[in-house]
């Protein structure tokens, strides 16, 4: 009989005695049996070297001592967890997650669903014995109602809940292509076992998706019967509640398919974004007439109003310069909507406090935030507001210079409100000269170098900003 | 099932000392051939079954009823009743995995590249692919997301694989799958989602697994908010699950950081096989800057230890059982051992105007930067300030510190937490033996990060009243 245990358990207490070809089950434990077919199963399908069995916690927590294959003992639970992982850095391995009825259907109940419903392909053996086993006899997800346990003295009961269909539930998740639910009792039942075990590892070499064997089985020891007893027992307690048979057999086509991950230099350039390409500066020096080494800036307005998008073009302008820059976001917990704050600092060295609470320069988009952060601007700063949104600025420190720029109505007369933002900073642009005009329309050129029919668009608005700024001042 | 007839199906022994005596056998033997000994076998306690095989036809049903690997078995050919000795009866088995060896990385030189303005999230993303990392598995959770976001988007594109998934229970134990089959992969989270990760942690610890956490510090405890604290440093340097576990922290204070944090942490991982944490705080996740990228990227090799899937790596096993109390010990040792190694050779530390400083401010992650203005801000003024910024909280850079303090006449502890940083600071001097000098601190919750005015203004009104 060719099977993958090894010749000596000799992580079974070191191999030391009767230990080195004994197993730690019981007498009768169901668990022998179903590592015998997995055992003769692995050297059948000639896959012993691909195999990665997961150990789960319970009483198989030791399947490694057993396996003569890759092994790995997950926590309480997360078998399916540990196997994906297995799974997606070696596709070509074939992986085993063992399970037995608490840790699989009670404290991993979440693993198993996802894995079920993703359909990575995995073999799960899902060992059912109405019982916790190692921790001594506790009531399991898959106890039978009046069935006595540890913790359930005097018989399960409606409060502890009822006995879970796991193999059903299983069937019913999109992941799964091979579901049956099995049983040891007889000779019958034991072939049928190994059947199903071997056809559980089939559909996972094969790249279709899980297959997952339920196996009713037996826990004398907790049941407190004798082995023949208890699997009398199996038969006319649990399989009542758990019918055996095929819950699920599809004739589905391999989808699973990884290719060998990418170390090609130039590929990881491109994909990161980045470049050796220099691009050009316009900036004679740092814009000192604002403040010597370090500008604050704060951008304010609702949610889709572009203030952050603004903000980056700002950071990127000033990056490309050879200045250092940061942008902090602020957002209302809505994910659209809301309100939307970026704090943008530019240094000549190094930007050392990233928050703007003291900003030189603000551009507001709605009342509310100029109202807020108008006071804030630091005296001889200056604020671009949508004079299409805030009709009336409000009373400020005398030395700030106020800009309104009717930037939501020029943004609509080019047909795409959306640019109201890049209105803003060209005003912003022009007002202040924190970077030459040319500065910022290679910021906006370059965040828009995947989409590239919306650069004029956008140095369009760029320019109408700008223009309403010189045509504001010229007024005055 | 055993084909051919009669003459040739082989017949059952069994050897008494591998019989449990549980009786599958008796059942399951349609000509009952098979009953239960008396005979208590004095090795086990049980009572093997007898065979009496006159009426045996050979069907062999028997053997499949039989639990135990090596338990019921066929007779072999050439059985000599002598020859009991399991390995030999039994006959041969494939215990054949050849002994690993660990393939190196490779380092691949980088052209010069302009430097790109990234948030922080993202540039510990684009340094976990520079250090090699191909799989990514995480759960979102703000200030965190943009990191697995930008993932999600990139990995497919150079053959990676990004998992969502479950929870953050099941992100760290995917991690532990892919990080025992020695493969980089990293998650982002952010501190509740930390908080669910411990568990796991401690497993890749016991098990010795690599991995990285990008933990983004948000305000605490509970849900709290999603504004930047450091109240996970306790978590991070005292709590990383149960039993005697420390991993690597690293404090980034930059986006330009955070990418090289990335580098250091994937390398740390391997070097130690060993998670590392890089702690962030809410606003280094979500702040933009400015991050040049290094001269050369990593292609992972694949150590000896991993549980890969082939034949070089069947032997391996991944788990930090150690059921023998001697064992566990042994095993507590060598990764203390590794602990003292990672303290003597990891301890990490940015000073800056610490050599003539009177005050020494002692700060990390984004409120270092603050620190920094404010050292500035004071040396102006005349106050002789200085910065000791720890880049690893864990193990904390108690020996540069040692090397400076004593001509400080005081530490002040900037931090967006309540003395978690002082505790580490205090704890390593304990540790260190070294006598300290006054400590004061300015500290802020809930998502303030203290202000380098409050910095300043502490520091000040301290010298008044010393004055």
């Amino acid at each position: 009989m060719s099977n993958v245990f090894y010749e000596k358990f000799e992580r079974h207490s070191h191999g030391e005695g009767l230990k080195g070809q004994s197993t730690h089950y019981c007498p009768g434990c169901g668990h022998g049996l179903i590592q015998k077919y997995l055992a003769e199963s692995i050297a059948e399908l000639e896959i012993q070297d691909r195999t990665i069995a997961v150990s789960p916690v319970g009483c198989s927590v030791f399947m490694y001592y057993y396996l003569d294959v890759g092994n790995t003992q997950a926590a309480h639970g997360r078998a399916p967890a540990v196997a994906i992982g297995h799974k997606v850095a070696n596709p070509d391995s074939v992986l085993i997650s063992y399970q037995g009825d608490g840790d699989l259907a009670s404290i991993g109940i979440a693993e198993i669903v996802q894995a079920a419903q993703m359909g990575i392909p995995l073999t799960v053996i899902f060992v059912n014995n109405a019982i916790y086993g190692m921790t001594g006899g506790q009531m399991a997800p898959t106890t039978l109602m009046g069935q006595k346990s540890a913790t359930t003295p005097t018989g399960r009961e409606r409060l502890t809940g009822q006995p879970m269909k796991v193999a059903e539930t299983m069937a019913l998740l999109d992941g799964t292509v091979y579901v049956e639910r099995v049983a040891l009792y007889d000779n019958k039942l034991r072939m049928r076992t190994k059947k199903a075990i071997k056809k559980a590892l089939q559909v996972q070499i094969d790249n279709r998706g899980v297959g997952f064997v339920e196996v009713l089985a037996e826990c004398p020891t907790h049941l407190k019967m004798t082995p023949v007893e208890t699997e009398r027992w199996v038969k006319e307690a649990m399989e009542p509640i758990f019918p055996l048979g095929v819950k699920k057999d599809l004739d589905s086509d391999p989808w699973f398919h990884l290719e060998k991950p990418s170390f090609e230099p130039d590929r990881i350039i491109e994909v990161v974004g980045a470049t050796s390409e220099e691009t050009d500066r316009h900036c004679d020096g740092f814009p000192t007439h604002i403040d010597s080494h370090d500008i604050g800036l704060k951008l304010a307005g609702a949610g889709g109003d572009g203030a952050q998008t603004a903000a980056m073009l700002i950071a990127k302008a000033a990056v490309t310069e050879g200045f250092d820059s940061t942008h902090i976001p602020s957002y209302g917990p809505e994910s659209r909507g809301g309100t939307s704050y970026a704090d943008v600092h530019v240094a000549n060295e190094e930007v050392l406090s990233p928050a703007a609470p003291r900003p030189h320069l603000l551009v507001a988009f709605n009342a509310p935030s100029l109202e807020k952060f108008g006071p804030t601007v630091q005296p001889g700063g200056t604020i671009v507001y949508d004079s299409s949104v805030i009709a009336e600025p409000p009373e400020l420190d005398p030395s700030v210079t106020l800009v309104g720029v009717p930037c939501t109505e020029i943004a609509r007369d080019l047909g795409a409100a959306k640019v109201k933002n890049v209105v803003a900073l060209g005003a912003l642009q022009a007002a202040t000269q924190l970077f030459p005009r040319e500065t910022f329309l290679t910021s906006v050129r370059q965040a828009l170098r995947h989409n590239c029919a919306m650069i004029e668009l956008n140095e369009e608005a760029f320019g109408w900003g700008a223009r309403a700024f010189e045509e504001m001042a010229g007024a005055n | 099932m055993p084909t051919g007839n009669t003459r040739t199906r082989p017949k059952p022994f069994v050897m008494p000392q591998f019989c449990k005596a549980c009786g599958r056998c008796i059942d399951a033997c349609p000509k009952d051939c098979i009953s239960l000994g008396t005979q208590i076998e004095s090795s086990t306690g049980f009572t093997p079954v007898v065979l009496d095989l006159e009426a045996c036809n050979g069907c062999g049903l028997c053997f499949s009823a039989c639990p135990e690997p090596f338990g019921l078995a066929p007779v072999p050919n050439e059985f000599e009743t002598e020859l009991f000795d399991p390995a030999k009866t039994f006959g041969p088995r494939q215990s054949t995995a050849i002994e690993p060896v660990a393939i190196p990385d490779e380092r691949i030189p980088l052209p010069d590249l302009e430097p790109l303005v990234l948030k922080g999230n993202h540039a510990a993303a684009i340094g976990a692919i520079l250090a090699g990392c191909r799989h990514f598995f995480g759960y979102p959770i703000t200030p965190s997301t943009e990191g697995a976001e930008l993932m999600a988007k990139l990995l497919p594109q150079i053959d990676g694989v990004f998992v969502q998934a479950v929870s953050e229970v099941a992100t760290i134990n995917m991690m532990y799958g892919c990080g025992g089959a020695g493969m980089p992969c990293m998650t982002f989270t952010s501190s509740p989602g930390f908080s669910l990760m411990v568990e796991g942690i401690s497993y890749m610890i016991g098990a010795e697994v690599p991995g990285v956490i990008v933990d983004v510090m948000r305000g605490g405890p509970g849900l709290g908010n999603i504004a930047p604290e450091q109240a996970d440093i306790k978590l991070l340097c005292r709590g990383l699950g149960h039993g005697n576990t420390h991993a690597p922290v690293l404090a980034p204070s930059t986006p330009q950081e955070m990418l090289e944090m990335a580098l250091l942490a994937f390398e740390l991982a391997f070097k130690y096989r060993h998670p590392v944490v890089i702690a962030g705080d809410g606003y280094l996740g979500q702040m933009t800057g400015r991050v040049t990228l290094p001269d050369s990227m990593v292609k992972p090799g694949m150590p000896e230890w991993a549980v890969w899937g082939d034949e070089m790596h069947r032997g391996n096993l991944i788990s930090s059982i150690f059921l023998a109390e001697p064992d566990l010990e042994a095993h507590n040792i060598r990764l203390n051992e590794k602990y003292e190694r990672m303290a003597a050779e990891e301890q990490r530390a940015d000073l800056y105007q610490c050599e003539d400083a009177d005050w020494l401010i002692v700060a990390c992650n984004t409120p270092a930067r603050m620190a920094k203005g404010a050292v500035q801000k004071l040396r102006q003024e005349g106050i002789k300030a200085g910065l000791f910024r720890p880049i690893t909280l864990w193990p904390f850079p108690i020996d540069a510190l040692a090397s400076i303090i004593d001509n400080v006449e005081g530490l002040l502890v900037v931090e967006g937490s309540n003395g978690q940083l002082e505790d580490e600071l205090r704890l390593a001097m304990s540790h260190a033996g070294i006598r300290h000098p006054r400590i004061e601190n300015v500290r802020h919750f809930g998502g303030i990060l203290p202000s380098l005015a409050e910095i300043v203004d502490k520091l000040t009104s301290l010298l008044e009243v010393a004055a």
